[in-house]
């Protein structure tokens, strides 16, 4: 084989690497590997200057080949192939070492971890030696996007990327849109109506020339690839049921979430004492303008309790982030309703992180509402009042400030159910092929540099479907989906990755064994010539076909046998 | 000193190698005993490649994939399940120990688990020793 020059790149990210791993002992290690000509370890690698560095190596010294020993190729991977292009060498000529992600951070032995690390650096060098060249391909984008949810985020989505100029296919499984935020009364900290806000959308969305409703309906496929997928969406009316198939380039997922089941928590006895509601029950009674018992008796005592499901062992350990708020919202609408009545906020912490929430927590506890404190996991307990209490029910709560166990009287109770993800959020995912995280909220790319993209290309979340939030987060998430795609849309084409499987006729026997396997019918089989074949913008490079050919006549491009045996080698050496 | 043995292991892109990765950032502590190469699935892990690490001095190789209905490509793993009973068998026929090869599937949520997972291969394989594939290689080259 002809003689490499390979130039390999040591970050110390800051103190991320250098603080658990021996920079200088790895490139010591690299600088005697037969190929490396160049070896340096610099303090961030993936900064300007420090990506000029690489490009001003690769030209002064001639290499061709880079390693890269830094974060997980999934952080920086694009950054440091672009580097190389702007070289003028083929950006698949990189190969990154993950010594952050996957040793320093992980170990808490700096021999230990130096030599994991030197042995992952030299598993990327021997890998990159056998790197071959390769031309990503340039696909049509189709302008045309698919919205799946018609609540305020997929509306927001959907009136933004229309405006734009895509033309948008918004799905909604109910017969109206408007979603959850349609179920509310006022919205916090400013009061604003949740109802004006949704009816302003809807009338926008429903006017757009370039938006297509399709309510009633659900998609039940996906198919193909960024910029070219085929959707069928299947529309129900009465009995009558009509599936239509759309060509469109990206797809906004804006499945929202679904309602925390108070009856799942026994000891507020939901379902079982009339007076007890979810926080969605009393919207409904704000909403119609009154606020009484189930007897039409006007409350005398109103009490709220935090966190029905939500930051509990049992149910679920997130925060619903946004209860904490609209409880002190409900403080406020029942003192506009029945200004003499007494309201206990029970609470386990109150979360007012957002903009214009702190004051109006202040504003809430000046306005004399009782506030007790409970401990995460002692619930308070409801029990039905006896015939000489004034009231309907007895809250007694272990208050944790001034350590008494206190009993509360009520009327009328409100329990804060928090936000859960939707039972069908799995199906959707497999529809979509995205994952979901341990309590079924679909994954971003990248939780705080790519939040809206998935690590399906083409495919983007927004809003509460990807974990709980507020109003502004969700529009500001939903903004970002038709902001990436629109920004996309408008090149027309997209570059997609280089990598993908090969079959060497000469070498294929016809047995047809991958034509089988392939999951995207991507192996077609030439019948006169008795060979199969890879289309290759059909092939997603999962390499099952590889593994399995018989006669060793598939290639994976970039992760062919004698790359990952180099790697074995490397990392074994 | 204890014998630290080396482990391989074979990670999906998409949900284990991202899972080992929230590791990472999470800063879970874990043994320093696998060396991770990545692979687009677990359906491309060639019974080979397995062969290929025990050979080039392994003691234990770790093939992780996304859990059974999550693969990125639909069914990959599931084509790596119906692998894995015939690498099996043939590593047993080679006399290598059960305990040395292992398939489990990581998310990319479990960060928590990739850890626990490598913490207790690292032991099993430690309790085994090295690899008799190593003492054979070791046994020639005395020999010769």
């Amino acid at each position: 084989m002809e003689e490499r020059k390979i130039g390999v790149y040591v970050c110390n990210c800051g103190s991320n690497i250098a603080k658990m791993v021996d920079c200088d002992e790895v490139c010591a290690y690299a600088a005697q590997q037969p190929g490396v000509t160049t070896v340096k370890s610099y303090k961030y690698m993936c900064s300007n200057p420090g990506q000029e560095m690489i490009i001003a190596d690769i030209k002064a010294d001639g290499l061709d080949r880079v390693v890269v020993a830094a974060c997980s190729p999934r952080m920086h991977e694009p950054t440091f192939r672009k580097a190389l292009q702007t070289a003028g060498l083929n950006p698949y000529f990189l190969e990154m070492a993950n010594i952050r992600e996957q040793c320093s951070w992980v170990h808490d032995e700096r021999n230990a971890a130096t030599e994991k690390a030197r042995a992952l650096t030299l598993g990327a060098i021997r890998r990159v030696t056998y790197h071959q060249p390769l031309e990503r391909r340039s696909v049509d984008m189709c302008p045309n996007v698919l919205v799946i949810g018609g609540g305020m985020v997929g509306m927001t989505a959907a009136l933004e990327l229309a405006d734009g100029g895509s033309r948008v296919y918004l799905v909604e499984r109910q017969n109206c849109l408007g979603g959850n935020v349609a179920r509310v009364d006022l919205t916090a900290p400013y009061l604003d109506s949740a109802r004006d806000m949704i009816t302003a959308l809807i009338t926008r969305t429903k006017e757009h020339p370039l938006i297509e409703v399709l309510l009633n309906s659900e998609v039940n496929s996906l198919e193909g690839f960024v910029g070219n997928f085929k959707t069928v969406v299947e529309t129900i009316w009465g009995d009558q049921a009509a599936t239509n198939q759309y060509e469109v380039g990206n797809v906004v997922v804006a499945t929202g979430y679904q309602e925390f089941d108070a009856s799942r928590v026994t000891h507020y006895g939901y379902g079982k004492l009339p007076n007890v509601l979810t926080s969605f029950e009393f919207e409904t009674m704000l909403r119609a303008g009154r606020v009484e018992t189930k007897e039409g008796k006007s409350p005398q005592y109103v009490a709220i309790i935090h966190c029905v499901g939500s930051r509990s062992k049992e149910f679920h350990t997130y925060c619903s982030r946004v209860c904490c708020m609209t409880a002190l919202k409900y403080a406020r609408e029942v003192k506009s309703a029945v200004p003499d009545c007494y309201v206990s906020d029970i609470y386990v912490d109150m979360h007012a992180f957002g903009k214009g929430h702190e004051d109006f927590y202040r504003r809430g506890s000046e306005a004399k509402t009782l506030f007790l404190m409970y401990a995460k996991n002692d619930h308070p307990v409801i029990r039905k009042a006896g015939p000489k209490d004034d009231c309907e029910m007895l809250i007694e709560v272990n208050e944790k400030l001034s350590r008494e166990v206190i009993e509360i009287p009520a009327d009328l109770v409100i329990l804060m159910v928090g936000m859960e993800s939707r039972k069908d959020s799995e199906a959707v995912a497999r529809l979509v092929n995205i994952s979901r995280d341990k309590d079924g909220w679909f994954i971003e790319s990248h939780p705080k540099l790519d939040p809206v993209a998935t690590t399906t290309d083409g495919i983007y979340i927004a809003g509460a479907c990807a974990a709980p939030k507020d109003i502004p987060d969700s529009v500001a998430q939903a903004r970002a989906a038709a902001g990436r795609i629109l920004a996309r849309t408008i090149r027309g084409t997209i570059d997609i990755d280089a990598v993908f499987a090969e079959i060497d006729e000469d070498k294929c026997s016809g047995c047809r064994v991958c034509n089988e396997l392939c999951p995207y019918s991507a192996i077609d089989f030439n019948v006169d010539k008795k060979r199969s074949n890879v289309i290759s913008a059909l092939c997603k490079a999962c390499g099952a076909c590889v593994a399995a050919c018989p006669s060793g006549a598939i290639t994976a491009r970039h992760f062919t046998d004698e790359q990952i045996f180099a790697q074995i080698e490397g990392v074994l050496a | 000193m204890s014998f630290e043995p080396k482990i391989v292991g074979f990670l999906c892109n998409w949900c284990s190698y991202t899972g080992a990765d929230l590791a990472g950032t999470s800063r879970i502590d874990y043994a320093p005993n696998v060396r991770i190469i990545r692979v687009m699935c677990c359906a491309r892990i060639d019974p080979t490649f397995v062969l290929k690490a025990l050979r080039d001095g392994a003691d234990g190789v770790l093939i992780c994939g996304c859990h059974p209905g999550d693969c990125h490509y639909s069914e990959g793993n599931y084509k790596m399940m119906r692998r894995y009973p015939l690498l099996k068998k043939l590593l047993a026929d080679f006399g290598i120990q059960e305990a040395r090869v292992r398939l489990e599937w990581v998310s990319a949520s479990e960060g928590q688990r990739f850890a626990d997972l490598v913490n207790d291969m690292t032991q099993r394989v430690r309790e085994l020793g090295p690899s008799p594939v190593r003492m054979a290689q070791a046994t020639d080259m005395a020999e010769r």
